[in-house]
């Protein structure tokens, strides 16, 4: 692992000096080749820590479960935050599988500190939430997959009394009345459940339940060759194969110093982007569905299948599945058929701007999304609300700015910010990223790079963190390989964050309006559930 | 009033379909006959994602999008499966899932017939074996026809779907 010394400006070393006094700078900090921070903590430092850097407004990113790490036996708990670009890791190393939460002053700790509990049954002091997150009912108690004493086998469920139902929120009252939906739902989606509370139309409250398709993402890459993980971080979520196969090698590549060549960033900056505008032109298409004006929706559906058509193409996957590989690319493409992608993105981008000002200029449309679903800024940073929707809130977020990695500092998207933070925000901020992604990957093809697309270096041991933006926002990667197998591989994708924005977005809107703001979120179940 | 006359005069927006393609053309026509004589010229659809990255998902949703149009061969996807003929499974079967996936089918109406689409549902694929997942979709539910892939292409899903409705039509 590199480490470099930065200068004090930063916001984490800045945190650690003013908590933990100047000594302990830098001789407690790790640095990370993310420049992330990283400082191992005592209790008392922690209960310090926590309260200081909620108010200097750091955002916290990740809480994630490891099992013997920094050669000690139990649990580390590790706390990743962020603000304004830096990155700090506390490693919090608890005895007796007992921590205190912190989910009341971050709430964007209850998701990870439940499924902390159901992987490693850890048990957090005033958590407000302990219901199950990952494991639903049939799973017996006291079973905890990802603990390393459990090697993944199959396991006998139980069937499930009505006493050990998941408790939904009670909403009661005058007029109130509760509809369930899901998990298996009217349309061609994944399965999730939603519980509203409604008066009359309007939605009082609603609250959600998912991780149906828990299918064990994390336990099934411990104990493999970091080569044949790739295939798993591709079946995170479909349509973000290439981003988190991307946020995948980058964390093995940092962790074992392996410098890509250039021309496998250029490559895969294509493919990045080529996945964003495919997600983006679903979700253009999709809102337009749920609005009723099929027009639209079908123009974007059209687009959106020529491009993937292309993706095939250019890769021989529509999903450009198996391009990635650690170290590079597996697969180069000619010059001739990036001039020909080229060729074919210039009336790709006319279509969408015809499709576009169909679409804008029709008011039963603009009708429909304005006012809809809106999300707050003030709830950006407690939720760790990230991607599109963070942007169209007014939340100066996007990894590819804030933390570039590969070519993203020399290829940096120009920022697109709204405020208001409706559906119409979301699907403008979406439209205004098709064609940045699209000039992006023309300004990529007219500067590709010669030479090799593949490294040979070795893969090493250590822990390394990558942040990447996929089409929904920030997805987290930690990776760690001992022996050269991984240890311990997590990943939190942007949908996992953005599914609690959802409850507050939808009340006070009708149940009708409930499917577009949804889509306009367009969150992965696959994703969040793992 | 003006508007409404201009939307009458105006010239139309209509395009030519993008792409005639052989393939599809082909295989919808011969699709089109098996509806035609054995589901009374309207095949009903369920799809239920049973634990899959939603890749497969996205595939069967393009069936719908102008290239593939799969409505004018007579496929619709319904709401609801007791208005299915066929239940679409992706995905390898998740715990979580279990009595969902159990549910769904039993709603259905006989005569019904059940596809796997995807590796994960054909036989669990990459989480083969593992604590989460019981195995691909034949694990808990009686499978008719396994359409392999990762995911598989929207031709693929239309060319299993005619060869489970020519299956069917040698057993009747």
């Amino acid at each position: 692992m590199t480490s470099q010394v930065l200068p004090d400006d930063d916001a984490a070393t800045g945190a650690i000096r003013e908590l933990f006094g100047a000594a302990a700078v830098p001789a407690r900090i790790t640095y990370g080749c993310n420049r992330e921070c990283s400082v191992d903590v005592s209790e008392p430092e922690f209960a310090l820590a926590i309260p200081y850097l909620a108010s200097r407004k750091f955002v916290l990113i990740g809480l994630f479960c490891v099992e013997r790490f920094r050669e000690r036996a139990g649990h580390s708990l590790l706390y990743v935050f962020e603000r304004k670009g830096s990155l700090l890791i506390l490693v919090r190393n608890i005895t007796d599988a007992r921590a205190t939460s912190i989910a009341t002053i971050f709430p964007s700790a209850t998701w990870p500190e439940r499924e902390c509990r159901d992987g490693f049954g850890i048990e957090f002091d005033g958590a407000f939430d302990t219901r199950r997150l990952l494991l639903h009912e049939s799973y017996p108690a006291g079973f905890h997959p990802l603990e390393k004493s459990f090697s993944n086998t199959p396991i006998t469920t139980t069937t499930i009394n009505a006493a050990d139902e998941y408790p939904f929120r009670k909403v009661t009252g005058e007029g109130v009345y509760q509809v369930p939906v899901g998990p298996v739902h009217a349309g061609i989606i994944e399965p999730g459940h939603f519980r509203f509370s409604v008066i009359g139309e309007t939605v009082f409250n609603l609250e959600i339940r998912l991780f149906y398709t828990h299918r064990g993402i994390e336990k099934l890459a411990e104990g493999k060759d970091p080569r044949d993980c790739l295939k798993i971080a591709e079946a995170v979520s479909g349509d973000e194969s290439v981003a988190n196969a991307t946020g995948f090698s980058m964390a093995v590549e940092r962790l074992s110093g392996i410098t890509v060549p250039d021309r496998a960033w250029y490559l895969r900056t294509i493919l990045c982007e080529s996945e964003r505008i495919c997600s983006h032109l679903g979700d253009l298409a999709g809102m337009l569905t749920d609005v009723a004006f099929p027009l639209g929706a079908s123009q974007f559906a059209v687009l959106r299948e020529e491009l993937v058509r292309e993706n095939e193409r250019l890769t021989g996957s529509r999903f450009m599945r198996g391009m990635l590989c650690i170290g590079g690319v597996n697969r180069d493409i000619s010059a001739d058929a990036l001039a020909e992608f080229r060729d074919f993105l210039v009336q790709f981008r006319k279509q969408c701007k015809v499709g576009l000002s169909i679409v804008l200029s029709t008011p039963s449309v603009i009708d429909r999304f304005s006012q809809t679903g809106i999300i707050k800024k003030p709830l950006l940073r407690p939720l760790n609300i990230t991607g599109p929707a963070a942007r169209a809130s007014g939340g100066a977020v996007d990894v590819r700015v804030n933390h570039p990695y590969g070519i993203y500092d020399r290829f940096s998207p120009a920022p697109h910010f709204l405020r208001d933070g409706d559906v119409l925000a979301r699907f403008t901020v979406k439209a205004a990223e098709i064609m940045d992604s699209l000039d992006l990957i023309n300004r990529v093809i007219d500067a590709m790079p010669d030479g090799a697309i593949t490294s040979d270096e070795p893969i090493r041991e250590g822990c390394a963190l990558a942040l990447v933006e996929s089409a929904r926002g920030q997805n987290l990667c930690w990776v760690w390989v001992q022996e050269g197998k991984i240890s311990r591989y997590k990943v939190r994708t942007a949908s996992y964050c953005n599914w609690l924005a959802i409850e507050h977005a939808v009340p006070g809107n009708i149940i009708a309006d409930f499917p577009v703001i949804n889509k306009s979120l367009n969150l992965s179940y696959a994703g969040t559930d793992l | 009033m003006v508007n409404a006359f201009s939307c009458l005069l105006k010239k139309k927006v209509t395009e030519t379909r993008p792409l005639p393609e052989d393939e599809i053309e082909q295989l919808g026509k011969e699709i089109k006959q098996e509806i035609d004589t054995r589901f009374g010229r309207s095949l009903a659809i369920r799809e239920l994602d049973a634990g899959s990255d939603n890749a497969a998902e996205i595939e069967i949703n393009n069936l719908s999008n102008a290239f593939y149009d799969v409505e004018r061969f007579g496929i619709t996807f319904v709401a609801s499966p007791r208005h299915a003929d066929i239940l679409l499974v992706t995905g390898a079967v998740t715990h979580n899932m279990e009595t969902a996936v159990r549910k769904t089918c039993d709603a259905m109406p006989s005569p019904k017939f059940v596809v796997a689409v995807g590796d994960d549902a054909c036989d669990g694929g990459i989480y083969a074996g593992t604590y989460a997942v019981f195995g691909g979709a034949d694990t808990i539910l009686p499978v008719d026809l396994k359409i392999p892939g990762n995911p598989p292409t929207p031709t693929q899903i239309l060319t299993g779907l005619l060869a489970l409705m020519r299956a069917a039509g040698k057993k009747s």
